[in-house]
């Protein structure tokens, strides 16, 4: 089943130069894609575009059998409480006046009236976030910190918690390991892989680490000034009919 | 521990100190005001005109025979009043009036930030002297006038607070999330104004005291006989030789309150930051 | 033998950042200090060239060319950078300031260095076509350029007078892996032309797994574990350099490279 598909999408920034050149992407349930790329090479626009966070220039992203350009006010509701993220710099991700329990319960109160769990359980806001912070092996007693008092790689925890705390179907990863330490990198990466096991949604991993995509994805996209050059099942990886730039890529990891 | 953050703890101690002492004196003051006041503040007595301090009189008289200490503490009630007043008002109207041009930019942004440059380019004493000449002297004219100034201090901050939050990715990720303009103002944006506005209000708490006071002072505030503290200054310069006394008192009670604003300002600073605890 | 550090121990306080290290770096060898973020190898790379802060202080011995580089003067230390040894950092827009192009960053450094003006123009073209970059460059400004060109820049800035020995700290973490391994290639082709010995301080595993000569890895301002490549990479004594080795994602084919060699 196809969870979310995009197709010839486009968007720019400056007149002439296409940041997203007519990308067409699909991903299926429970299925992690990585979106690989250089910096600039516009896989973080079209993750933006995803989200709405931008508006695209042309092409449409479907959910549901239905583009969500023509959703109506129920519909996109009912996207954003499915589509959730992560985002690079977990410190910039979390507000740092509200504690840690304010951050987490943020996506649950906005949308606690159209969820059904089926993992968590919701009897007390004090429980459910000890729920969460357990899920990503974190100690309790961390709720009621401020964000400054914790490491990058637990902050990092934190906002994977709160983006699967409504149990959406597709989470938006960009680049979720690179600005932590490499000890960090790893942990998190495990953490991910383990939570998709047990909550099965699927994932966009957005990253310039092909081994990092490589370690958790089971399909990998390559992007490369704003193009989509080669979408190819992990096993794959060695056959040679790679594009070039994949062969590159390969290389350097 | 270096000595330089030893000393600045003692000061702080020291500031904790004078703080609770001088609230305790105003306190009580203010309780006399309300249970013991035995006077009239406008009840003339030329024949016992500026007279020593007595049982009946603590602090003497005035020129026309006034009994000093009861004006005293109701000027403490009009000149704290009055600034509370221009303040929440100043905040009222500023804090809104920043969230919007802060989140909504464009159009009203750009007129919001003209009216506020306009009001910038002149400091806040000489645009209220302007204003309650123009309107005529009187204290409804005077706090008129210090709204008018101050509430472009409090859109300011609250506006710049705004633009740098909403740029930060936990915005984002509540606006991806859906929640509303209201909600990540309420949830996200306030808790990183409240802490500002407070102490900024503060700070300005003590120089509004002084605006009114010394307004009153050149004749511009409070009328005679209001008991107003700047204007009992204004009213006892003529005796200014032989009963200094009469300056002294209420310029002192102007120092204390000032002062007790300014470290609550502090205090409430270093209270909001929640980052304090951190050391490198 | 270059550079050998000898019981070099920082310390802010009464707090010890870098413990007692010691550690030699031979002529033209890749020499690469690992550990993450507050390991204390970045307190280590700065005291070497004396840009400690204030607050920090540095004991023990550098020793360069017969001398401990620690108790050179301020004049003598300022010689010595640049010439001798030099440097790149993980912040490459705060290495150029925005108000003077490359060139004239580039000329600014030749001239405190007293070279003749008129070798200048030339060893900056050289200097930066040796980089990849072509001449047009020169007249730019850092904020024309990209990450990865601008630390290209910062390259032929470090080795415009052909140091005896270039620290590296953190110099690719800002980039990409992509850029970042370009100029880690160009690093090497470099450092094989002019002969210089790097000091590559990083906490990323796989980068020192291809180019370095010999590792350190650093925890909590102290050595652990030290040797050549082919010690630490296949028999690896410290559960907390294994951990290192674990926790850096590869591709498969890597894994089977490494074992085969």
């Amino acid at each position: 089943m196809t969870v979310i598909e995009i197709h010839n999408l486009k968007k720019s920034y400056n007149p002439g130069k296409l940041a997203v050149n007519d990308v067409s992407l699909s991903i299926q349930k429970g299925e992690s894609l990585g979106l690989v790329g250089e910096s600039g090479c516009g896989k973080s626009t079209l993750a933006h575009c995803l989200l709405g966070v931008e508006k695209m220039d042309a092409g449409s992203i479907v959910y549901n059998e239905e583009p969500i350009a023509h959703a109506n006010r129920k519909q996109l509701r009912n996207y954003r409480r499915n589509v959730q993220t992560v985002f690079q710099n977990p410190t910039a991700s979390l507000n740092p006046k509200l504690k840690i329990r304010d951050s987490l319960l943020d996506p649950y109160l906005q949308f606690k009236d159209d969820l059904q769990l089926k993992h968590f359980h919701f009897t007390s806001k004090q429980d459910f976030v000890q729920q969460l912070l357990e899920t990503v092996e974190l100690p309790k007693g961390l709720a009621d910190r401020y964000p400054h008092e914790l490491s990058g790689g637990q902050k990092q925890r934190v906002t994977i918690a709160r983006a699967i705390s409504i149990e959406p179907k597709l989470i938006v990863l960009d680049e979720p390991t690179a600005s932590l330490d490499v000890l960090s990198q790893g942990a998190i990466l495990e953490l991910l892989g383990s939570l998709q096991q047990t909550l099965g949604m699927s994932y966009l991993f957005i990253s310039h680490d092909l081994a990092a995509v490589y370690q958790l994805c089971q399909r990998i996209a390559v992007m490369k000034d704003g193009e989509l050059l080669d979408v190819f099942r992990k096993e794959e990886i060695y056959d040679s009919n790679r594009h070039d730039y994949t062969k590159e890529l390969i290389d350097i990891f | 521990m270096s000595v330089l953050a030893l000393s600045q703890k003692r000061i702080k101690k020291a500031k904790v100190w004078l703080i609770s002492i001088i609230l305790l004196i105003v306190l009580a003051a203010v309780a006399y005001t309300f249970l013991y006041l035995k006077h009239d503040a406008n009840m003339t007595d030329v024949g016992n005109r500026l007279a020593s301090p007595t049982q009946a009189h603590p602090l003497g008289t005035d020129h026309l025979g006034r009994d000093v200490l009861t004006r005293l503490l109701l000027g403490f009630r009009l000149t704290v009043g009055y600034s509370l007043i221009a303040l929440a008002a100043a905040v009222i109207i500023g804090v809104p009036f920043g969230l919007i041009a802060g989140l909504r930019g464009g159009w009203i942004d750009r007129l919001f930030m003209r009216i506020a440059d306009g009001f910038l380019a002149f400091p806040d004493t000489v645009i209220a002297i302007v204003l309650s000449g123009l309107l005529g002297p009187g204290i409804g004219n005077l706090l008129f006038a210090i709204v008018l100034v101050k509430w472009v201090n409090y859109a300011r901050m609250v506006r710049s607070t705004v633009l740098t939050e909403v740029r930060k990715d936990y915005v984002t990720i509540a606006r991806i999330n859906g929640l509303s303009t209201f909600t990540i103002m309420r949830k996200h944006l306030l808790p990183h104004i409240i802490g500002n506005v407070l102490v900024l209000a503060s700070l300005d708490f003590g120089k509004i005291i002084l605006l009114i006071s010394s307004l009153s002072y050149i004749g511009l505030g409070a009328q005679p006989p209001t008991p107003e503290w700047g204007a009992m200054l204004n009213e006892s310069r003529p005796y200014f030789q032989a009963n200094p006394e009469m300056m002294v008192y209420p310029g002192l009670a102007i120092v204390a309150v000032v002062l007790v604003a300014n470290v609550l300002g502090d205090y409430l600073r270093d209270k909001f930051d929640v980052k304090k605890e951190v050391q490198p | 033998m270059i550079l050998a550090i000898e019981d070099l121990t920082v310390s802010h306080g009464e707090k010890i950042i870098v413990d007692k290290v010691s550690l030699t770096i031979d002529k033209g060898e890749w020499f690469a200090l690992v550990g993450q973020s507050g390991s204390g190898k970045t307190m280590l790379s700065q005291a070497v060239g004396q840009l400690l802060g204030p607050n920090l202080k540095a004991s023990g011995r550098v020793m360069y060319e017969g001398d401990n580089v620690l108790e050179h003067p301020k004049e003598k230390m300022n010689q010595l950078r640049g010439k001798a040894i030099s440097y790149i950092f993980q912040d490459y827009h705060g290495s150029f300031t925005p108000f003077l192009t490359i060139q004239q960053h580039m000329e600014e450094y030749l001239q405190t260095h007293s070279v003749q003006k008129a070798q200048r123009k030339e060893m900056i073209r050289e200097a930066l076509e040796s980089v990849g970059l072509d001449a047009s460059f020169a007249k730019r400004y850092s904020f024309q350029l990209s990450g990865g060109q601008l630390q290209r820049a910062s390259i032929a800035l470090a080795l415009l007078l052909e140091p005896d020995i270039l620290i590296a700290d953190e110099a690719t973490t800002a980039l990409d892996s992509v850029s970042a391994h370009r100029i880690l290639s160009l690093l090497q082709e470099l450092q094989q032309k002019t002969g210089c010995a790097i000091l590559f301080i990083t906490h990323d595993w796989r980068h020192v797994v291809r180019y370095s000569d010999k590792i350190a890895v650093m925890k909590d301002g102290k050595i652990i574990e030290s040797g050549t490549k082919q010690k630490l990479v296949h028999q690896p004594e410290h559960a907390y350099t294994k951990q290192l080795i674990q926790a850096a994602p590869t591709l498969p084919m890597r894994v089977m490279e490494v074992s085969k060699s």
